[in-house]
């Protein structure tokens, strides 16, 4: 029975060898190639990012402050949408086309530089909202002495017993901005992203200054993901004001601190 | 004690109400996509007529390739454009914010361009609509009929701005288109565009070819042809249309992929019926053989870095799924679950690996971690195969097929496309059946 | 050796059991387990020899019956020694199709191993995998999945 079962395999792998010693030469005729359509893979020449031109960007600061000074800073921001359509128009219409003019007929004057650059980094244009202070130099500083404090304000002040709003004040506040923010769902879901956004609120809840706590964090590469996050949270307190905000006890809440922490959200 | 006391006065100095600082966790926000308007790109007055195009419709045109890939990502809605408030040429300028914001935009793209003296002239902004800003802005030059690659390369910017990821839209999809009968399925190469326009057929469907794989670098394709009954691996030269057999193996080889570089073609080898894995160097013609062991090794793909390859083999005596060395050392097998797995598919992104896996006669496209650990099951179907990620690791396509009825009726078989967060499921639209898709990467960079 | 025997009987009737627990299902559908057993799609080389083989679910290995085909195949193959023969191995549609390009080739080599024991030239004989893209049964069931599993033996001059 062995005896066979040797001779079977000793036979077998001849046999297998023999195969593959000959196998080459079965199909070593010339190949050639099955008929192909070829495809044009066309190229784009020319990127380049667009000049503002300077021109324009000061008929924009213009109209900016020409808005502030039509709108008046209180009034709360449903009234002032239903002002614009009526009221702007006409003259708006007028600079911007004078604007176009303008633009064509001095395309050299380009700083091509400028485009690329991040928002944050140009001090351009004054904000209607008052909360472009995003890079403001002496915040940076504030926010790095703030630092330490807040981590102590974290870690032990977190129920509202503490910090003076009441528990359904807070739940109010907090379901406003629910609805506000639009979580970018794009966002890596392992992620570790906080983003937390002081606020210094007026009386009737709009907001004076917003100020995003590691800022420096959104221009250093690699954190692209953190950035969109901020700017996300920056759109949704920008879209609820004003805050729901007690009526009274201004000084308790005056300043404020949200935490924006989508992680919950994104693991879903 | 009296310390005590001290620290404890401190604190309630130091957190005296009036100073302390409200914080309010934001853990939950609405998960609706974004709103977002897309204005028609405005078409300068000084634009000449272009052969072959419809210059006047041109800005309608592109704006809308640019809404549709937005509404595909689902990460973003595209209003209506009956409730736009202003003319595209005013907007690109400079829009009213407050209006834009009132049909409850929070970012706005507004463009222009200009058909000139045989040129396409295209630039456009986007702007955050809630800080009254604008976010970015780019302007392009190229041929007019390169306009939907314009809208694209548009939607690709957009997209990496507000999502802090690279885009996938100016990408092109390879499969294999299908007709005919089950039993006598006619299949060919075909290209298309990300979003299904542009489809072109690379070769006849006199021959069966399977699992096209384009090269991270774009130019070429690699596939499994049976020309003249002999099913080898090929290469192919879309722009050229050049091709060659790769490599000179006295039997089947299948199931190849490039290697992140571009340089090297990794693929099975059939001898004796038993498949190994071995690569192929472009340049320089080295066959190196990686696994050598008397079961089934096939589906290799490369880690980004290439320092490592997933396979699937059967050494354990079912398909599962392993991870070695790219010089064929230290293979460890990563899935241990319930089922067979195949087709593993490293993520452009590096960290995940997309599978497919079959149990109890149902079929999953998953993507777990490297190490096998944190499967996730993104989609089951009756049978669905071949993931295949977007170049930023984002969104995988694969193809599905029906059941098919006695005779082989209702048979079909199509692309579809998942997110990795398993919402978002699309069907892809093809000219005829298809299969095999392979993404490519972004055509510009 | 008493316990030898013994236990050669308990394997004899547990084998008889299964062969005729078998023989009922093929009664039935023409499958044994999960090999196709029946003659519906079989085609033949020359009268009385059978051009095909099948094969469980993911296997390559050849049942009894197979072996009985084959040495068919290997006697007719000895009788005319000009024919060459190409033998072309499929899977059925439920498996990923690079897994199953890798599984036709194996069934294919299986069978062409098989003949060469019985003394047909490895030269004589080349093989050609398939997978699941040319299935004989275009179904989806279990039947048409059995058909599908297979080893065809076709000549080639």
């Amino acid at each position: 029975m062995t005896k066979s079962l040797i001779y079977s395999l000793i036979f077998h792998s001849m046999m297998i060898l023999l195969t593959v010693l000959t196998l080459p030469f079965m199909i070593r005729q010339p190949i050639d190639l099955p008929p192909i359509v070829s495809v044009e893979l066309i190229q784009i020449s020319d990127k380049t990012n667009i000049p503002f031109a300077p021109k324009a960007r000061k008929i924009i600061k213009e109209t900016k402050e020409k808005e502030e000074r039509v709108v008046s800073e209180q009034a709360p921001p449903a009234a002032k949408a239903k002002e614009k359509p009526d009221r702007i128009p006409l003259p708006d219409e007028k600079k911007e086309k004078k604007q176009i003019v303008k633009k064509k007929q001095n395309p050299e004057e380009i700083e091509p530089q400028i485009r690329q650059s991040s928002e944050f980094e140009k001090k351009e244009i004054i904000d209607t909202n008052q909360i472009a202070a995003l890079i403001d130099k002496a915040k940076e500083e504030e926010a790095v002495k703030k630092n330490k404090t807040d981590k102590l304000t974290q870690s032990s002040v977190k129920n509202s017993f503490a910090t003076g709003l009441t528990l359904s004040e807070e739940d109010a506040l907090r379901a406003q901005i629910f609805g506000c923010w639009s979580v970018p769902l794009g966002l890596p879901y392992d992620e570790d992203l906080l983003v937390r956004i002081k606020l210094k609120l007026k009386k009737d809840g709009t907001i004076m200054k917003s100020e995003i706590l590691d800022h420096q964090r959104m221009n250093r590469p690699g954190q692209k993901f953190y950035k969109v996050l901020a700017e996300s949270a920056l759109r949704a307190v920008r879209l609820c004001q004003p805050l729901k905000v007690p009526p009274t006890g201004y000084d308790k809440w005056k300043d404020i601190q949200l935490n924006f922490n989508p992680a919950e959200m994104l693991k879903g | 004690m009296k310390r005590f006391f001290l620290a404890i006065a401190i604190y309630f100095l130091s957190y005296n109400p009036l100073y302390a600082l409200i914080e309010v966790d934001i853990t939950r926000g609405n998960l609706d996509p974004l709103p977002i308007a897309v204005s028609p790109l405005h078409v300068d007055i000084k634009s000449v007529e272009h052969e072959g195009i419809k210059v006047k419709e041109l800005g309608n045109n592109i704006s809308s390739i640019i809404e549709k890939n937005f509404k595909n990502t689902g990460l973003f809605n595209p209003l209506k454009k009956e409730a736009f408030v202003q003319k595209p040429d005013i907007a690109h300028l400079k829009p009213r914010f407050e209006d834009w914001r009132l049909i409850k935009a929070q970012a706005l793209v507004t463009g222009k361009l200009l058909v000139k003296d045989g040129k396409l002239k295209v630039e456009f902004r986007l702007w955050d609509l809630t800080a009254a800003k604008e976010m970015t802005a780019l302007a392009f030059t190229t041929t007019p009929s390169n306009w939907r690659r314009v809208a694209h390369i548009i939607s690709d910017k957009i997209y990496e701005r507000l999502t802090g990821e690279e885009g996938y839209f100016d990408t092109r999809i390879i499969y294999v288109s299908e007709s005919g009968p089950k039993s006598e399925r006619i299949k060919k190469l075909a290209i298309m565009d990300q979003d299904g326009a542009n489809t072109k057929y690379l070769t006849l469907g006199n021959e069966l070819v399977l699992t096209p794989r384009f090269n991270p670098t774009n130019q070429m394709i690699t596939y499994l042809s049976y020309f003249r009954n002999m099913p080898r691996v090929y290469l192919l030269d879309i722009e050229t249309g050049m091709q060659e057999v790769v490599g000179n193996f006295p039997g089947m080889t299948f199931a190849p992929r490039f290697s992140p570089d571009g340089k090297k073609i990794i693929m099975s080898f059939a001898e004796d019926g038993n498949s190994d894995i071995y690569t192929m160097d472009l340049e320089t013609r080295l066959v190196e053989r990686i696994t050598n062991h008397s079961s089934i090794d096939t589906s290799p793909s490369f880690s980004p870095d290439g320092k490592y390859i997933a396979f699937n083999s059967d050494r354990s005596g079912l398909q599962q799924l392993y991870v070695m060395r790219s010089d064929g050392s230290n293979v460890k097998r990563i899935t241990f679950g319930k089922g067979i797995y195949g087709t593993p598919v490293w993520s452009p992104r590096g960290d995940l690996i997309a599978f497919t896996k079959m149990r109890k006669g149902r079929f999953y496209i998953g993507v777990m971690r490297t190490d096998g650990s944190g499967e996730r099951l993104l989609t089951e179907n009756y049978y669905q195969e071949a993931p295949s990620w977007s170049p930023n690791g984002r969104v995988l396509v694969f193809y599905r097929e029906t059941k098919a009825g006695s005779k082989g009726e209702g048979f079909t078989a199509t692309l579809w496309s998942i997110d990795i967060t398993g919402y978002n499921e699309r069907k892809l639209s093809t000219k005829t059946d298809a299969s095999d898709p392979s993404w490519s990467s972004l055509l510009s960079k | 050796m008493i316990l030898n025997t013994n236990l050669k009987n308990i394997f004899l009737v547990v084998f008889t059991t299964l062969i005729l627990s078998a023989c009922s299902t093929a009664k039935k559908s023409g499958l044994d387990g999960d090999v196709y057993t029946g003659k519906e799609t079989v085609k033949y080389l020359a009268s009385g020899v059978p051009d095909r083989v099948f094969f469980a679910t993911n296997k390559s290995s050849l049942t009894t019956a197979s072996r009985a085909t084959l040495r068919k195949q290997a006697t007719y193959l000895r009788k005319n020694k000009k024919l060459n023969v190409t033998i072309e191995g499929h899977a059925d549609e439920r498996g990923t199709r690079e897994y199953n390009l890798a599984l036709g080739e194996r069934r294919a080599n299986a069978a062409k191993d098989y003949l060469m024991t019985y003394g047909i030239s490895g030269k004589r004989i080349s093989t050609i995998s398939y997978g699941k893209e040319k299935p004989v049964n275009p179904g989806s069931s279990a039947l048409a999945w059995s058909q599908n599993r297979r080893a065809v033996t076709v000549k080639v001059n």
